[in-house]
């Protein structure tokens, strides 16, 4: 974890950073699993076909061992669940017919229902999208497309289900991606699905299919990758649809949260920026109050898209990808506003075979924190609401609520709410930093609510690509300059460790240390000394402000 | 040196409106190397990238360029409306999967490399054969088979800088030698008319160009990478310089001009000079004396004689080795020179974008190929030179490799320089020194901004 020598950043001196100091924002034991998405797709990236298969199979049910643990087998449970998704599929099945078939690849593209789908291609619902993303199963049924109507795609789907057949049948290889000039199409095989981005943004391929991976976890998340698979092998014509009504929602809002986000890009979690004490009481009201339940296995408490603290049981940790879709989750349901809800959710990297329990509620009506208990007992709401009621008066009582609102309006007093200006160096126009072993991230620009509901009026109109003339930069747009240089710190054949692009637009550095990464974009042609002294002042600040803007510990019940 | 043969995975050329119904797919296929593949295995993976252009047509108006999978990159260049030409590598979609095929990083070619050679198959075919549509249904395979199989066959690659940044190598002169080049080209085109676009070749260094850059590319490319070096192998065998040798000799056609048969034998080119508006056909007729070439174009609609080459033979013989023997001593003169200068074992590359000037450290030689320069930075160098966009018209990017490899990649209205520097312990400031120090030890008189 310490920084060793060879990674200090190029300054004059090396002594900012002596070999037993952490990086800022690092602490000894992280409530998040650090394991780097990209390496993660790195493995999966780099199996071939015969490997791909077993991959998916081959995992232990996390669950299951806590409830082992617990000493109650809940076997019951998890059958009772599996006869009723059976019974839903015999009552649905008998309406279906079959209808795709491997045939040839270049009959198909002469198929008269090519023209019918080449002409709804070119309509205006579907025609100068920047990111198209289509799920079909892997029998070429579509589930579900980004815009347009699924239905009217079944032609489209085909094709794409014939491509990925002939790479994998007769060549024996995996069909990954498509390039023009402006255009990718990245293709993704997951299970029984497939999943397809076409995009005409400057993400990298290997984010794209991060973001497809992505999507194939939110749908994990609401069916199970358990019952998703038994479905296909069942039915491999199945129309998924039936069981996803509603978590298309959910899959429209994460694509738009992917790309306006940085945590997706970092893998990292951004948390809410709190006094170290207000967080603090937070964790201990929670600690307090959930000790005695038993079951409990993680207690999440965050507030628009921004963790404030995470309790969990010993041993377990969460992966980013899990609490991004719990962000997700929480953003995309009103109704959670309006009364508590008790909600089955999988996490997939935590345990893709089975469903948590999870008591989803807002902390009160005057504060938009929103407290998560997720449990492996399926009866326990009631415990669960009544410690949610007695938090939440202890958070009133601790004054921890005025805390949170405070931070979520951005109030003008606080160092974080616009720290460029805190930090004083006017050459640094924007700034992301991602702590590598807490996976924890930190930019220039807090979210606050206001901005997250203008990302979703923003989008209303419709994700077309659109010439804009820019004046100023949005901080979307900084995270979006980023993205490239994202894209080559972590190339797989040529990473990079720093980069430093100078011109007329602006002066962009991307930093990978063992500890940490940053970017910075700086003034246009920025000296080199000038700005490497910019990012030492930096640093020191982001180490001073370390236990507002980052959770340095990782409580547990 | 990379061996291209055992690299591409399979090369084609097909036209779908060729055999437009069920049945007929094979007669889509204009070439497909290699040429002993199963008719069916053919037909697959032409129909595969039918497929694939057909798709990706419904989403972008660009035509297609690549397709990738697990193990293999297919790489698309349609440069006339419906001829696809495809070249499908060995490029694994990961460096974990190398292994899966057996390969190792350094035997990876650079996807840019293999496009690159695409279009120069294709901008070779045009300029000695003309486009594919002058060609009719029956001919169009015959005459595919006889270009493209010789080209395949005889291509390498050295995975170097200059297969990434393709340029021209200019042969830096003072002004007298200069000037004297200048005169006997004048006084070429004033006594003989016809004979037009004249270009001057020292060694492998152009010293004077007398057609559109982009010709002038292909041509410098067939010139160095395919005849010259066949006449220094024939020259070396002969053992002593001849005394027609040293008067010089038509080297195209191959066989010389020594009776009026041998005109039959007139290589034609298809050219745009500057004055045209579209492209025409010419005669293309190269004369070289020791290490001087310079080639000609005339209009196929000129009536040539015998005699007139004769004349011109006389003419340029005496004339070209003088000059040739002057260039000659310059150089050695220069080569003095500038072994006396500090030798930084640091390496920089300069390409210009308007007249394709390219320049390496040490000059580029393809007997020596450079170890020095490894993929992973050949690939980072290819990254900067083909993302134009994101230089703009100024600007500089300084990339740090985990082996602490330094790439400095400056760029300044078309012009570009890049500098390789391994250095451990350095800092960003640094390395721009030294980038700066190197810039105007070389460059001298050549602005880049930012410094």
């Amino acid at each position: 974890m310490a920084s060793s020598s060879k990674d200090s950043f190029p300054t004059t001196s090396n002594q900012e950073n002596p070999p037993d100091e952490l990086e800022p924002g690092a602490c000894y034991e992280s409530i998040l699993n650090p394991t780097d998405s990209f390496e993660e797709f790195a493995s999966e990236m780099s199996s071939s076909l015969q490997e791909r298969n077993i991959l998916l199979n081959t995992k232990s049910s996390t669950i299951h061992e806590i409830q082992s643990e617990i000493g109650e087998s809940l076997k019951e449970n998890t059958q009772i669940k599996s006869t009723k998704s059976t019974d839903d599929l015999q009552g649905k099945e008998e309406s279906m017919t079959a209808s795709t078939s491997n045939s040839n690849l270049i009959d198909q593209s002469e198929d008269d229902t090519d023209n019918e789908k080449d002409d709804y291609l070119q309509s205006p619902e579907l025609v100068n999208k920047e990111k198209h993303v289509f799920i079909l199963s892997s029998a070429g049924k579509p589930i579900y497309s980004r815009y347009g109507n699924e239905d009217k795609l079944a032609g489209l789907c085909g094709v794409i289900q014939a491509l990925v057949s002939v790479v994998e049948e007769q060549n024996q290889d995996i069909l990954r991606s498509i390039t023009t000039k402006d255009c990718k199409a990245v293709f993704l095989v997951k299970g029984p699905l497939i999943l397809v981005a076409v995009s005409k943004s400057n993400e990298s391929e290997t984010q794209l299919v991060l973001q497809l991976t992505y999507a194939f976890n939110q749908i994990v998340s609401v069916l199970t990758l358990t019952q998703l698979n038994r479905i296909f092998e069942q039915r491999r014509n199945y129309d998924l649809r039936r069981l996803l009504s509603g978590a298309e929602r959910l899959i429209d809002h994460l694509l738009i949260f992917m790309e306006k986000d940085p945590a997706f890009l970092l893998g990292a979690v951004r948390c809410l920026p709190l006094p170290e004490k207000a967080r603090e009481n937070i964790t201990s009201a929670i600690q307090s109050t959930c000790s005695k339940i038993r079951d409990l296995v993680f207690a999440i408490m965050l507030a628009g898209n921004q963790l404030i603290t995470l309790v969990r049981m010993k041993k377990y940790t969460l992966h980013p990808s899990d609490i991004h879709l719990l962000f997700n989750l929480v953003r995309s349901s009103e109704s959670f506003k309006t009364a508590e809800s008790w909600t089955p959710i999988c996490l997939p990297k935590f345990d893709s075979t089975g469903f948590l329990h999870g008591h989803v509620s807002y902390i009160s009506e005057d504060c938009q924190a929103c407290l998560l208990l997720l449990t492996v007992q399926r009866d326990a709401f009631f415990p669960l609401s009544q410690a949610k009621h007695t938090i939440a008066e202890k958070l009133r009582r601790s004054n921890c609520l005025v805390a949170i609102n405070d931070a979520l309006n951005r109030n003008e007093e606080l160092p974080t709410t616009n720290p460029l200006k805190h930090i004083g160096i006017p050459e640094i126009r924007h700034f992301m930093y991602k702590c590598k072993s807490t996976a924890q991230l930190f930019t220039s620009d807090p979210i606050s609510l206001d901005k997250l509901q203008d990302y979703r009026i923003r989008h209303k109109e419709g994700g077309d690509i659109c010439e804009k003339k820019v004046e100023k930069l949005s901080d979307i747009d900084y995270v979006r300059n980023y993205r490239q240089f994202c894209a080559q710190i972590h190339c797989m054949s040529t990473p990079a460790k720093l980069i430093f692009r100078s011109n007329s637009h602006d002066t962009i550095l991307a930093w990978i240390t063992h500890g940490f990464e940053l970017y910075v974009t700086f003034d246009p042609l920025m000296e080199k000394d000038q700005a490497i002294r910019a990012v030492d002042r930096l640093l020191k600040w982001i180490k001073r402000e370390e236990q507002r803007i980052f959770i340095m510990h990782a409580p547990t019940f | 040196m990379i061996d291209v043969k055992t690299k591409i995975n399979s090369f084609f050329i097909f036209n779908s409106s060729f055999g437009p119904r069920e049945g007929d797919e094979l007669k889509r296929i204009l070439f497909y190397h290699p040429s002993q593949t199963s008719p069916d295995a053919q037909k697959m993976q032409v129909g595969l990238c039918e497929a694939v252009v057909k798709f990706m047509s419904t989403f972008s108006s660009e035509p297609c360029e690549a397709l990738q999978t697990q193990t293999k990159r297919y790489i698309f260049y349609q440069p006339e409306k419906g001829y696809w030409m495809v070249l499908v590598v060995r490029i694994p979609y990961t460096t974990k999967a190398l292994a899966a095929i057996g390969e190792t990083q350094g035997d990876v070619i650079d996807p840019s490399i293999m496009h690159d050679l695409l279009l120069s198959a294709y901008k070779m075919f045009k300029m000695f054969r003309g486009p594919f549509k002058n060609f009719s249904t029956d001919d169009v395979y015959t005459v595919c088979e006889h270009f493209f199989n010789p080209f395949i066959v005889s291509k390498s690659l050295t995975n170097d800088i200059s297969d990434v940044i393709q340029g021209i190598n200019y042969l830096p002169l003072d002004k007298n030698s200069f000037f004297k080049v200048l005169c006997f080209i004048d006084l070429l085109e004033v006594n003989y008319p016809h004979f037009k676009c004249i270009s001057f070749i020292y060694n492998e260094q152009l010293i004077w160009n007398g057609l559109s850059t982009n010709d002038m590319l292909t041509l410098y490319q067939y010139l160095v990478q395919t005849l010259l070096p066949k006449q220094v192998e024939k020259e070396i065998q002969g053992g002593a310089v001849t005394a027609a040798q040293r008067h010089g000799r038509f080297i195209q056609p191959a066989e010389g001009i020594k009776s009026s048969e041998d005109l039959e034998k007139l290589v034609q080119v298809h050219l745009m000079r500057e004055d045209d508006t579209e492209i025409k056909q010419y005669y293309l007729i190269i004369y070289r004396t020791m290490s001087a070439t310079v080639s000609f174009t005339v209009d196929v609609d000129v009536e040539l004689e015998f005699e007139m080459f004769r004349s011109l033979d006389a003419f340029i013989g005496p004339q070209l080795s003088a000059i040739a023997s002057t260039i000659s001593e310059q150089c050695t003169l220069h080569a003095l020179q500038t072994a006396q200068l500090a030798v930084s074992e640091h390496k920089f590359v300069y390409f210009n974008r308007l007249n394709l000037a390219f320049k390496t450290s040490p000059p580029i030689n393809k007997l020596h190929p450079s170890t020095s320069i490894t993929p992973e930075v050949l690939t980072i160098i290819s990254g900067i030179h083909s993302d134009t966009k994101s230089l703009g018209n100024y600007g500089e990017i300084i990339i740090k490799t985990p082996d602490e490899y330094w790439i400095t990649g400056k760029s300044s209205n078309e012009r570009e320089f890049y500098v390789i520097i391994q250095e451990k312990n350095a800092n960003l400031k640094e390395i721009a020194d030294e980038v700066r120090r190197i810039c105007e030890a070389q460059m001298k008189g050549i602005f880049f901004y930012p410094m």
